[in-house]
């Protein structure tokens, strides 16, 4: 901190948003500086823009990016502590400021599907920001835009055209306040919140007042400084910044239809399946909409971080934006196909486009169910040793997404961010909310809270916690508990009555040694007591476990097992006390990784003596967390791990081709290494398990497909309905690169089409008979009653599996084999007969028994 | 008669060894004495050694692509046919080699 003048200080900051400084972040921190008297102004050091920090709208224009770093200017009379809060607010609460937006979806594909391609369907691309298919008819939103100010300003009274401006900012507030208040998701709260403080902006309302000065009517003012503002915002190169302009249009229209220069627009009643079509969309217009008849939004305006596109994201509308023309070449009340996954708007759907789409959602359908099988089984190795998959989560929305993930569990619930980012400690009710609303959405699956862990990293304005030079060696988790014990106290009641609702574990953060962790077992009982007394409603016996992640516990763990119920591996703290090696320093931070030997045999250790107690132990943290761990995790003999609530299908697919004693055996010769790099060696020449070449949902025996294009399409389908493919237009554009070359039409019937394409993410054999025999540009001019498509990984060309194609494509030359494959009426028998031809073992994988206990399951020696 | 044959397609996965086979089984029926080697995705198999070749009256190439390994064969009358031929009309070819 360098000081200027006693009554003006200053201090520099970089930019710790991966978004950069945009308008949520920047509410936030505009709410602080308004609370003081001081001026504050943030100049960013990158581009030389100064912003005064009191206003969104200037920190927005400022255009701070990821890592820019800015001097933050403060000066008045209470420059110290505004300072400080600034301060405090930056280092501690700003981090955490970014609600994580959903991923933008990829860029269009430049072509539809062959199928449509050949019905001869148009089509207008667009850029799909919010996934999904939805079809309706097209409604189109008129623009609403500032008017015109025409002929010459009438100089009226300025005091009460001031006034006007004042009240129309107070009415437009209370207008969004009422809609946040039944905002539903967490993203439309957090935009109305940057609108409520856009409208509150402090250079908005000096902007005005300044246009009322010059003589101007409080609408002409509201016009003028809308145009300043979106002309301003609306010329920067961040496209972020650019999508702004957007926001504040909106928003001076609503100030202009309160100071009633203008009559509100009718809002738009749909009343059946409806694909709204607009040059823009305000976050507020969207919301207003009746959202179980909107189907679909076509943009014009290319607006992926625009606050209408995260919103449509948040409730699952199909979305496109930077459609050219749409309101042109979309006529009202046609019906329209949104197709938000390739990338298209279909603008008039025939039958050749109905009957696509029926199938699409068919296969849609298919694909969520077999995901959702999936997910409901349990995690078991090949050789069926089974461990839970947990997720981590804090909120409710990555629960959720953790559980249609088919996580086991919530191995890991952080209450830290439930406490971070205001000025008085939650409530036991507050609390109690969160934590029943977990227990509920888990149902029977557990759920483990972990107590606050705050302190080092973390820090608390309510809490007064002291600057330490060294706050993760320093006063932080459990150890501030007895210091804070009425706010432990409230945590454990809520946790405690939120265990009636659902089957909830208790677990206590950088536990050093024994007397913590009876202590803090007696704080649980003396929580239990005060509900006991109050009549109110908890488990008794809620299983209280603690975190690994200070080296010390594991010399006593003889002892811990006897007071424990259960444990918690967490490697990221446990690393770096392990190593003395601070994470967040770049020089060392890659020096001790989690696949370090010392580390392993350490772990090693921890598991073996946690064993013969029977006590449940699990990991949560970053070596859980990487999928290439897995067999490591396997290897350690975990009763749990807990991942990312995305990642959770994954590793259990992944765990599902390991085998036990493999891992066990990788585990030994990694802990043998004697360098880190030979762990990772180790790991990376581990054969990418493979999957069976074939299973049941790839052998279709009943297809109606009627064309080429159809049965290629259906069989495309089938790898992505089995998780074998991500990109269907991709695996479906090599093979009709192969079917170029000439036709793999063989005669007597059959059709062989196949690729080598990384879009498969397993070599696989996929079969399909046709009701009607179809034409396939065949050698002989045949028609084609069996299909016979075989997908190999291009970057796995030398593989076993490979002597399972040639043979098969020899067999194929033999009559008996061919009669063989048309005879059978179920895709068991002919998975089977293809499995006993072919010398390999099929099966589906994660369901229900394995049949691939075979020998002869290939895989590289 | 002692014959030596290669086949190859573009993306030699499938039609390589569908016409090996075929080429195998044809040549039999005209009581030829065969050897096919396949150069597919799994790279040389069944590789023709320089006593195969030297001893071979003639070479069959069913080859959409380049032969690996071209000069082996100088000095040995070689037809080459697209790979479809031979699974279209293996016959005409071996037909033709018994002319």
């Amino acid at each position: 901190m360098s000081q200027k003048s006693d009554s003006s200080l200053q201090f520099v900051f970089s930019c710790p948003l991966a978004s950069g400084l945009h308008a949520r972040p920047a509410s936030h921190l505009a709410e602080v500086a308004n609370q003081f008297a001081s001026e504050c102004s943030i100049t960013n050091l990158r581009n030389g823009r100064v912003a005064n920090a009191k206003s969104v709208l200037g920190i927005i224009a400022a255009d701070v990016r990821h890592g820019d770093r800015c001097t933050l200017h403060v000066s008045g009379p209470d420059v110290h502590t505004a300072l400080t809060a600034l301060r405090r607010f930056i280092e501690t609460v700003l981090p955490q400021c970014d609600v994580p937006l959903a991923p933008i979806a990829s860029s269009p594909r430049s072509k539809p599907p062959r199928i449509l391609q050949t019905a001869n369907a148009t089509y207008v691309p667009g850029i799909p920001v919010s996934r999904g298919i939805g079809q309706g008819k097209v409604v189109i939103l008129k623009r609403m835009t500032l008017p015109k100010v025409a002929g010459n300003p009438s100089a009226g009274d300025l005091q009460k055209e001031l006034g006007r401006v004042e009240e129309a900012i107070g009415a437009v507030r209370h207008r969004i306040g009422e809609k946040l208040k039944y905002s539903l998701t967490p993203t439309g709260s957090a935009v109305l919140q940057a609108d409520l403080a856009m409208a509150g902006d402090v250079l908005l309302l000096e902007k005005l007042r300044e246009q009322v000065r010059l003589g101007k009517t409080a609408g002409q003012a509201v016009v003028e400084t809308g145009e300043f503002f979106v002309d301003l915002l609306g010329h920067s190169e961040n496209e972020y910044i650019r999508q702004r302009s957007a926001d504040i249009e909106e928003i001076c229209l609503q100030l202009l239809e309160e100071v009633s220069e203008i009559s509100p627009p009718a809002t738009i009643d749909l009343n059946e399946p409806s694909v709204l079509v607009a040059e823009t969309l305000g976050p507020q217009q969207l919301l207003e909409l009746d959202r179980r008849w909107l189907k679909g939004l076509v943009i014009e305006h290319s607006s992926a971080t625009s606050h209408a596109a995260i919103l449509a994201r948040s409730l699952s509308i199909p979305t496109l934006a930077g459609v050219r023309n749409a309101r042109l070449v979309l006529t009202s009340g046609r019906e329209v196909v949104v197709d938000a996954n390739r990338g298209f708007v279909v603008p008039q759907s025939s039958a050749a486009v109905r009957r696509f789409y029926e199938r699409e959602q068919e296969t849609l359908g298919r694909r969520k169910k077999m995901r959702s099988r999936e997910a409901e089984a349990s995690a078991r190795t090949a050789d069926g040793r089974s461990i839970e998959v947990g997720a981590n989560a804090s909120s409710g929305e990555e629960l959720s997404l953790a559980f249609e993930n088919g996580a086991d569990g919530i191995g890991l619930f952080r209450t830290e961010m439930i406490f971070l980012g205001r000025e008085d400690a939650p409530t036991e009710d507050e609390q109690f909310a969160i934590y029943s609303e977990a227990a509920r959405i888990a149902g029977t699956r557990p759920v483990i809270i972990r107590t606050f862990d705050i302190g080092g990293d973390k820090k608390v304005p309510y809490l007064n916690l002291p600057h330490e030079e060294n706050p993760f060696l320093g006063y932080r988790g459990i150890r501030i508990y007895q210091q804070h014990r009425e706010l432990l106290q409230s945590q454990l009641r809520a946790i405690l009555r939120a265990s009636a609702a659902g089957s909830v574990r208790i677990m206590a953060p950088m536990v050093t040694s024994l007397e913590e962790l009876l202590q803090f077992k007696a704080e649980v009982a003396r929580a239990k007591q005060h509900l006991a007394h109050h009549g109110l409603e908890f488990k008794g016996d809620v299983q209280i476990g603690m975190m690994i992640e200070v080296p010390s516990v594991a010399f006593i763990l003889d002892e811990l097992c006897k007071e424990a119920d259960f444990f918690s591996i967490g490697t990221n703290d446990l690393s770096q006390y392990f190593f003395a090696s601070d994470r967040g320093n770049a020089r060392i931070a890659g020096r001790f990784t989690v696949q370090h030997p010392a580390f392993l045999r350490f772990l090693k250790q921890v598991v073996e003596q946690i064993r013969p107690s029977g006590k449940w132990v699990g990991m949560c943290g970053e070596m859980a967390a990487d999928l290439r761990n897995a067999p490591l995790l396997l290897g350690l003999g975990l009763d749990e791990i807990s991942v990312l609530a995305a990642d959770v299908h994954d590793f259990k697919r992944a765990i599902s081709r390991l085998r036990t004693a493999d891992c066990v055996n990788i585990f030994d010769r990694a802990m043998a290494c004697r360098e880190a790099s030979g762990v990772e060696e180790l790991l990376a020449e581990q054969p990418h398990p493979p999957e069976p070449l074939l299973s049941e949902e790839l052998v279709l025996l009943e297809s109606t497909s009627r064309t080429k294009e159809e049965a290629i399409h259906e069989m495309v389908d089938a790898f992505y309905i089995s998780s074998r493919t991500e990109d269907r237009d991709h695996l479906e554009e090599a093979l009709w690169a192969r079917e170029a070359e000439y036709s793999t039409g063989l005669g007597h019937g059959f059709a062989i089409p196949h690729c080598k394409t990384d879009a498969v993410t397993a070599n696989s054999i996929c079969i399909l008979r046709l009701k009607e025999p179809i034409d396939w540009d065949s050698i002989h001019g045949e028609k084609v009653r069996m299909v016979v498509l075989l997908a190999l990984r291009e970057s796995e060309v030398a593989n076993t599996h490979m002597q399972v194609f040639s043979s098969l494509a020899r067999k194929l030359d033999d009559d008996d084999f061919r009669q063989h494959l048309l005879k059978f009426d179920k895709a068991e028998q002919l998975t089977i007969y293809l499995g006993e031809q072919l010398g390999f073992a099929s099966s589906p994988l994660n369901l229900g028994p394995l049949l691939t206990e075979r020998p002869v399951q290939s895989r590289i020696p | 008669m002692k014959i030596v044959a290669v086949t190859a397609c573009p993306t030699g996965i499938a039609h390589t060894y569908m016409a090996a086979a075929r080429l195998e089984k044809v040549a039999k029926n005209f009581g030829f004495d065969i050897k096919v080697e396949t150069q597919g995705a799994m790279g040389i198999e069944n590789k023709l050694t320089e006593s195969d070749i030297r001893q071979a009256q003639i070479a069959i190439f069913a080859v959409d692509i380049e032969v690996e390994g071209r000069e082996r064969f100088n000095g040995v009358k070689v037809i080459q046919v697209p790979l479809q031929e031979a699974l279209k009309n293996p016959e005409n070819i071996f037909s033709k080699i018994q002319r």
